[in-house]
């Protein structure tokens, strides 16, 4: 059998004891900068770029790629901890993730975290491995139009996420649409917003507002009622997941991996869509969706899942056909560049040492990280029992130093302090913050291929149901907001005969 | 000679001994190379991979400081604060004689007098490529395509104002053609669409589009600069295939503030010519696809105002910036 003759090739390439140390080397940094917000695999990698051009191309690919998906693995971690996103893909892991550690669940919480996360690993792996080509070629079949109702799908679909109230939760999603809005326009290269500082003309950075929002206002939030909640947080109940936790996640990080697979293998969709998606689903479909945002397991396991699956999946447009999807995809191409290989379909065949040896070594630092994180969780979680004097300062510190280091830029930081009021005052308010979020990331992609499809089309809007997979999307959509609007017009009705 | 001119002559004598001393010593310490983009793109690799060499001639270390924002204005207005001491240097490329003419730079710095040009160090052509559906196999077969068709012919770019843009801009000008131009964000996004064929046409740098363009997911027509590519010879310059005047070719190029030492820019001057010929850096242009380019100061200083004077027109001819 050809597949897995090729992954024992892989298998031997990968564990060369040169390639493993590659590999231990890349992950360890990536869960290190996954940890500090801000920090991303991007800048790294452009950083450590030049030391790869002495080391063997399949070294430095699996180094590479391990900073990459490390980071992904880190991200959670002070997510739950903290409450601060080291990546974006770790925002959603912050509505559950903080409120289980908030009732001593931190080691669950990260645990949970890491089985996921591996699990999906173990999936991209072999999704990549079967079907990376096809796969790759049925991704070129989105334009502007199926992108764009996808997303729409996506976003009349988080309507689910509105806890409580409807309204309020309406009105942060539109809020996010208007901070999205902030920036260079894509089509005509208008200022919009920017106010003349040039810092604005790219828009407001994720993390700028994830870290403001959730870790800075949370702070705020906490100086004004932290008696109470400090002994909460010093009740540790037990290290590992309880067999009831691992019942309850076994579903979430299928259904993660199997959203974070399909968003991954689509070059045109950001990071956190599949996170988002997730999170949306399993809150659709759990038993008691009230526990949501009060420290769901579910909300951990399916959203970790999804965004590491995402993350593995994303090297398929890179590794089959040479296509950047993403700033670091566009950085590992310059890699290989620089070691003389042209990136593109022949590599498989050209050189398959170092595709199957990639894709094995990815295995393996999943693998890795699981070994690297589960010790470490008995020490993270003495981490909560700093006292909260000791642990703000630090907190504020590291955020500081993460949002610098993304562009070295200190109107960011004041930026985040913005945020950091906002969110507390919609903290206080109760206003829900994730949203906020979800319309941020989607509303400019949404625009951007709206307005895309439209300028390519002429104007006509019939492209996004002569299209057929648009249109398949757009009837799941219609098929979505029935299934939503019918139990309430159903209440109705049924009051309206009492 | 009166006591006060003997004095002010041996004061000026002592400051020029003591300026000459410095400039001797030059670097004394860690100079800063400020990268007006993020990491990974061109300005990036290029300035990275001169840092690394220059340190090394200079015995100093060279701290790259990417500073992104407003296609490169911010980091450069940083620089154009900097003291004039040599220990700030930037890194500017082709987006440094556009910005004039996309953002209101009023009050900020003027891009030719608010700095003292130091080495231009190489640059690199576009390349015009094609989707393989598309029926046109030569430069003047797209331009007929084109012109039956006004404004149809989807082209592709990394977004408004970029290299892309500009060159695709300056062949509608001098073809005169009109296609339906699509901005992206980036250029990674734009290929991944002219590939996949929902746009037909577009205008990348030649370092990024070859490996398309080998494995035949993209077919070339024409390269933008004067002369054709040691990496693509089988393919004719846009000019001899039918555009005559056509040439756009990105450059990188490192300047200090106005005003820096002389001695300081004559011996940056002496390394970067060093570096420039050093094996690992020509290996490493001659894979980007680019050619190392020397020039005098004053030649280097000409280059800059002519391109700025060449893009200003394309720039106001396309309507790229909109009131």
């Amino acid at each position: 059998m050809d597949l897995f003759n090729n992954l024992i090739f892989g298998f031997s390439e990968a564990l060369s004891l040169q390639n493993l140390l590659y590999c231990f080397i890349g992950v360890l940094v990536g869960t290190l900068i996954g940890v500090l917000p801000g920090i991303g695999p991007l800048g790294t990698i452009a950083i450590l770029l030049p030391i790869t051009y002495g080391v063997p191309p399949v070294a430095a690919m699996i180094m590479l790629a391990g900073i990459y998906y490390g980071a992904q693995y880190g991200g959670s971690t002070t997510a739950i901890l903290v409450n601060l996103p080291g990546e974006t893909s770790a925002v959603v892991t912050c509505i559950d993730g903080h409120q289980m550690a908030q009732q001593g669940r931190a080691g669950p919480a990260l645990a949970i975290a890491a089985i996921g996360s591996f699990f999906a690993g173990t999936v991209g792996t072999l999704l990549i491995a079967l079907f990376g080509p096809p796969l790759a070629d049925v991704a070129l079949k989105f334009g502007a139009p199926e992108y764009f109702s996808l997303m729409l799908m996506g976003l009349v679909a988080a309507a689910v996420l509105a806890q409580g109230d409807m309204v309020k939760s309406i009105a942060m999603v539109v809020m996010g649409l208007l901070l999205g809005i902030i920036g260079t326009d894509v089509n005509s290269g208008v200022q919009r917003f920017s106010f003349g500082f040039f810092e604005l003309t790219d828009g407001i950075g994720f993390i700028v507002v994830a870290v403001g929002v959730f870790a800075i206002g949370e702070i705020v939030s906490n100086l004004g009622e932290a008696q109470e909640r400090r002994v909460l947080a010093n009740k540790v109940s037990h290290l590992f997941p309880t067999l009831q936790d691992l019942k309850k996640s076994w579903g979430p990080i299928l259904r993660g991996t199997g959203i974070g697979c399909f968003f991954g293998v689509l070059p045109g969709t950001g990071p956190s869509i599949a996170s988002f998606s997730s999170y949306m689903l399993e809150k659709k479909v759990a038993k008691n969706p009230d526990e949501f945002g009060r420290g769901a397991i579910q909300g951990v396991a399916g959203p970790e899942a999804a965004n590491n699956a995402d993350a593995q999946c994303k090297f398929i447009p890179m590794l089959t056909l040479g296509l950047p999807a993403s700033g670091v995809m566009a950085l590992m191409l310059g890699a290989l560049t620089i070691q003389g290989i042209q990136p593109g379909p022949q590599v498989m065949t050209q050189k398959p040492e170092l595709f199957w040896g990639l894709i094995a070594s990815m295995w393996i630092g999943n693998l890795l990280l699981v070994v690297l994180n589960l010790p470490l969780i008995g020490l993270w979680v003495k981490l909560l029992q700093v006292p909260y004097r000791l642990l703000f300062p630090a907190i504020m510190a590291f955020s500081a130093i993460g949002v610098f280091s993304v562009n070295n830029s200190a109107f960011e930081i004041h930026l985040t302090a913005l945020f950091g009021v906002l969110g507390f005052i919609w903290m206080r308010l109760g206003f829900p913050l994730a949203p906020m979020l979800l319309g941020f990331v989607l509303g400019p992609m949404m625009e951007e291929y709206l307005r895309r499809a439209m300028l390519m089309s002429g104007g006509d809007p019939s492209v996004f149901i002569t299209r057929p997979i648009s249109l398949a999307f757009i009837i799941a959509t219609i098929l979505i907001l029935v299934v939503m609007v019918a139990p309430s017009v159903r209440k109705q009705r049924e009051a309206f005969t009492d | 000679m009166t006591f006060r001119s003997l004095l002010v002559k041996t004061a000026g004598v002592l400051l020029a001994l003591t300026t000459a001393a410095a400039a001797q010593q030059y670097p004394t310490k860690p100079i800063r190379l400020i990268i007006p983009f993020p990491p990974g793109g061109s300005n990036d690799v290029v300035g990275r991979l001169i840092a690394t060499q220059l340190s090394e001639r200079l015995g100093q270390q060279i701290v790259v400081d990417n500073r992104s924002g407003a296609g490169g204005v911010v980091g450069t207005e940083l620089a154009s604060h900097a003291p004039k001491d040599g220990y700030t240097l930037l890194v500017i490329s082709i987006a440094h004689a556009v910005n004039p003419w996309l953002y209101d730079l009023k009050g900020r710095y003027d891009p030719l007098k608010s700095f003292t040009p130091v080495a231009i160090l190489a640059s690199g052509p576009n390349v015009m490529v094609v989707n393989p559906g598309v029926q046109a196999k030569t430069v003047k077969e797209l331009i007929a395509l084109a012109k039956k068709s006004p404004g149809k012919v989807g082209w592709a770019s990394a977004g408004v104002g970029s290299f892309q843009h500009l060159g695709g801009a300056l062949f509608e000008l001098q073809a005169g053609v009109k296609f339906l131009h699509v901005p992206f964000k980036g250029g990674g996004p734009a290929m991944i669409d002219v590939v996949a064929g929902h746009n037909q046409v577009m205008f990348s740098s030649l370092v990024q589009t070859t490996p398309q363009i080998q494995s035949g997911k993209l077919r070339p027509l024409g390269v933008g600069g004067k002369k054709r590519s040691a990496i693509l010879p089988d393919v004719p310059t846009i000019a001899e295939a039918g555009v005559p005047d056509y040439e756009a070719t990105n450059w990188w190029g490192i300047v200090a503030p106005a005003g820096v030492p002389q001695a300081v820019v004559d011996r940056l001057r002496k390394e970067i010519a060093a570096v420039q010929t050093a094996k690992p850096v020509l290996d490493a242009f001659a894979r980007e696809g680019a050619d190392i380019v020397q020039m005098t100061q004053p030649e280097f200083a000409a280059y800059m105002a002519s391109e700025m004077a060449k893009w200003g027109k394309v720039v106001k001819a396309s309507g790229m910036k909109v009131q």
